[in-house]
């Protein structure tokens, strides 16, 4: 058995097919991406070199920016609402047990059931000015003024809340799935020692959670600059670019303004992105692990 | 060794495995591009990528009739139909350019769809003698032409409108403006009544263009075309008179013309607000003239749409009869298509004065680009007749809304930036700016 795993063409027979796939799948395209953005390329006829033009146009672009910063306020309420939420409610419906818990855990994890098709047109209906459930809601508190809340200014804020509320299921499973694998003796010493809940939570659960947060925390900020469909539905990155990201302003100049180029340009500076997030992220954690 | 056979073995099925998932595809692609070619026994499948997925209603179900009649005379011709809406439509119709258009395409005789397709030269010419009898309205082939030769036929005839409820107003006792003074005083009026005055898609971006061009029109007049192409071709939109018409949107905007949000809103929440009578006007195109024909609209609002263009500007060089109209969708075949006599002869099939014009007609879609008045049937709504009295009476028609004038860029960066100049995150300034970069 050795002997054949120390034949090389046999190991190359075994990684060949995995490899085939990523190269076919992941790597031709983005070297494909790579090469159409420093052209012209409207998605027909024949493709005209233009060297760094694309790159530099992108670096000026306010529409681009805007969205890596809308990305960026993503991930901040990502890391800074929805996670630490979703740990609370975790270890409460972890400490609740019965039927209410999986009751519970089940309602929490409904949104994330839902197509995200439904959930934009459902918070469209929402937020919307003269029927929306919100409006409604304030009109019968004694507020006179329709309030828009997808308006230029606060229309992120709906979005952001919108992704917070839909992501939250996901975080708070894992979370709730790092609980219940902590050692059950690890808390009666706690409570033996005569620690109380919140002391209990701070000094066993969070410390043992982190390999968990780190996954969920990495996730989190993939998902910010990955955003698309749910903005692509709800505003469509409107009014004028206030609530865009980065892919759908991929996908809205490749395909709405045949700028297959430009499109690629920001396909590329996106993996940049997400492979140097990524790589921050690793040696950020692996620090804090020695 | 006999692991070893195994093993070789098993790498030897996954390789198959890979290899035949990539060989499948492109087996499918042969087959597709076989598909379209006549067989031996004379038997012809024509392909039609059209932007009508709704092919029960409207224009849909027009082109629909059109095709089963065809066939219904041709029992040789089979028709596929494969029908995406707008957006979704352009995107597949930019993947079948990279690799075999089907052979009869709904396209845009405008710049910011066509300058683009065009130079990839994907669309079979055409042959413009074949129409003298065919009744074109004069100029509407025009925006289908490049240098001289002929690519496609235009389909309707659209005409920027203001669609009002009558039955509102006159209860009200509002009556249509005949100034813009006036629309803004009863903008004003209508606000005070508690209902939203103008129903506006402005989440969309072009129906907030399309109804900055009617605006422009009144400024401008006759000039309006020459000056934005003037303006397209140099990459500047500072002129008086374009800045002029931002400033009327903008007062209007100011003056809370459109309803709470109309700048996040789509097509079909700005529709209903005026279907449903929470709005007093809606501004769209003809096309919705079917709206007076739609059974899911409340009767006593169906029976009571009526529309106007927008009223004259003091000052402005635009008469009450210079209209924002123009002739926008149409049909092409494509130039590498393996059936294009077949595809040309569909095509003309479809252009006979009998077929897309007459039962458009009857079904109410609004105008054709061909002369329809012999298709006249006595029981056309009030709707339809007063939008073909305002083309008959025009003294000037428009030509191509302001957002589909320049290159694709520029009708995206235009789209955007107008929701922003609208609701006042962007000075005029900063929006006369921006899209005229974009077109450089």
């Amino acid at each position: 058995m050795r002997k054949l795993y120390s034949n090389k063409k046999v190991i190359l027979s075994l990684v060949a097919p995995g490899l085939l796939v990523f190269i076919c799948a992941i790597l031709a395209p983005i070297c494909l991406s790579v090469y159409y953005g420093f052209t012209d390329y409207s998605g027909m006829g024949t493709p005209k070199f233009i060297g760094l033009q694309n790159y530099v146009e992108l670096f000026h672009d306010a529409a681009f920016g805007r969205s890596l910063f809308n990305s960026f306020l993503l991930a901040l309420g990502f890391i800074f609402i929805q996670h630490p939420i979703a740990i609370v409610v975790a270890a409460v419906l972890d400490k609740i047990g019965g039927k209410a818990e999986s009751f519970f855990r089940c309602v929490y994890f409904i949104p994330n059931v839902i197509s995200v098709a439904v959930i934009a047109y459902l918070w469209k209906f929402i937020y919307n000015p003269d029927f929306g459930l919100l409006n409604n809601i304030l009109h019968a508190f004694g507020v006179k003024e329709s309030v828009n809340f997808l308006s230029q200014q606060t229309a992120i804020y709906a979005v952001l809340v919108v992704l917070i509320w839909h992501g939250f299921g996901w975080g708070m499973l894992i979370y709730y799935t790092g609980i219940k694998n902590i050692d059950p003796v690890l808390y009666e010493a706690a409570a033996v020692d005569g620690a109380g809940w919140w002391t209990t939570f701070f000094h066993v659960t969070l410390p043992l959670m982190k390999p968990v947060i780190q996954i969920n925390v990495t996730m989190a900020i993939i998902s910010a600059l990955k955003q698309m469909e749910t903005v692509y539905l709800l505003t469509g990155g409107g009014p004028a670019n206030s609530t865009q990201f980065a892919a759908n302003y991929l996908y809205q100049q490749a395909f709405k303004a045949f700028r297959y180029g430009y499109g690629n340009a920001i396909g590329v500076v996106f993996i940049a992105l997400c492979v140097a997030v990524t790589v921050i992220l690793n040696t950020v954690f692996k620090e804090k692990e020695v | 060794m006999n692991k070893r056979v195994l093993a070789l073995l098993m790498t030897g099925v996954m390789l198959a495995g890979v290899l035949t998932g990539c060989g499948g595809s492109s087996a499918g692609s042969n087959q597709s591009a076989s598909n379209t070619e006549a067989s031996a026994d004379g038997e012809v499948t024509l392909k039609v990528f059209s932007n009508l997925p709704d092919r029960k209603n409207g224009q849909g179900l027009v082109e629909q009739m059109i095709i089963d009649d065809y066939m219904a005379e041709n029992p040789n011709v089979k028709i596929e139909v494969e029908a995406l809406d707008e957006e979704a439509y352009k995107t597949k119709f930019k993947a079948y350019a990279m690799d075999g258009m089907p052979d009869v395409v709904s396209i845009w005789g405008q710049p910011s769809f066509l300058d683009e397709v065009l130079d990839a030269g994907v669309l079979a010419e055409l042959n413009e003698d074949d129409y003298k009898d065919y009744g074109f309205i004069a100029g509407s082939l025009e925006g289908f032409k490049k240098d001289g030769k002929l690519y496609g036929l235009p389909r309707n005839t659209d005409v920027q409108l203001i669609y009002y409820n009558q039955k509102m107003f006159d209860d009200n006792g509002w009556s249509v403006p005949t100034t813009y003074d006036e629309l803004l005083k009863l903008v004003g009026d209508i606000k005070a009544a508690g209902i939203a005055p103008i129903a506006m898609d402005g989440g969309d971006g072009w129906p907030m263009a399309t109804f900055l061009t009617d605006i422009m029109v009144k400024v401008a007049g006759t000039d309006y075309a020459k000056s934005v192409s003037d303006s397209v071709a140099a990459g500047n939109f500072d002129t008086p008179e374009f800045k002029q018409s931002v400033e009327v949107l903008k007062q209007l905007v100011d003056a809370g013309a459109f309803q709470t949000g109309y700048d996040a809103q789509d097509y079909g929440t700005a529709m209903n607000l005026f279907t449903n009578g929470q709005a007093a006007m809606f501004a769209m195109g003809s096309w919705e003239c079917s709206m007076a024909k739609n059974e899911d609209i409340p009767e006593d609002i169906r029976t009571n749409i009526r529309a106007f263009t927008f009223p004259v500007i003091v000052g402005g060089k635009g008469g009450a009869n210079d209209i924002a109209a123009w002739n926008g969708g149409g049909y092409a075949v494509a130039a590498d298509s393996a059936v294009k006599d077949e595809a040309i002869k569909f095509l003309n099939y479809m252009y006979q004065p009998d077929k897309l014009s007459k039962y458009g007609w009857e079904n109410g879609v609004g105008m054709s680009a061909q002369d329809q008045t012999s298709y006249l049937t006595g029981d056309e709504t009030e709707l339809q007749l007063s939008v073909m009295d305002m083309v008959k009476n025009a003294t000037s028609v428009s030509g191509t809304p302001i957002n589909d004038c320049g290159p694709a860029t520029f009708k995206t960066v235009m789209e955007s930036e107008i929701q922003g100049v609208s609701n006042g995150s962007e000075s005029i300034d900063d929006f006369i700016k921006a899209i005229g970069e974009a077109c450089k």
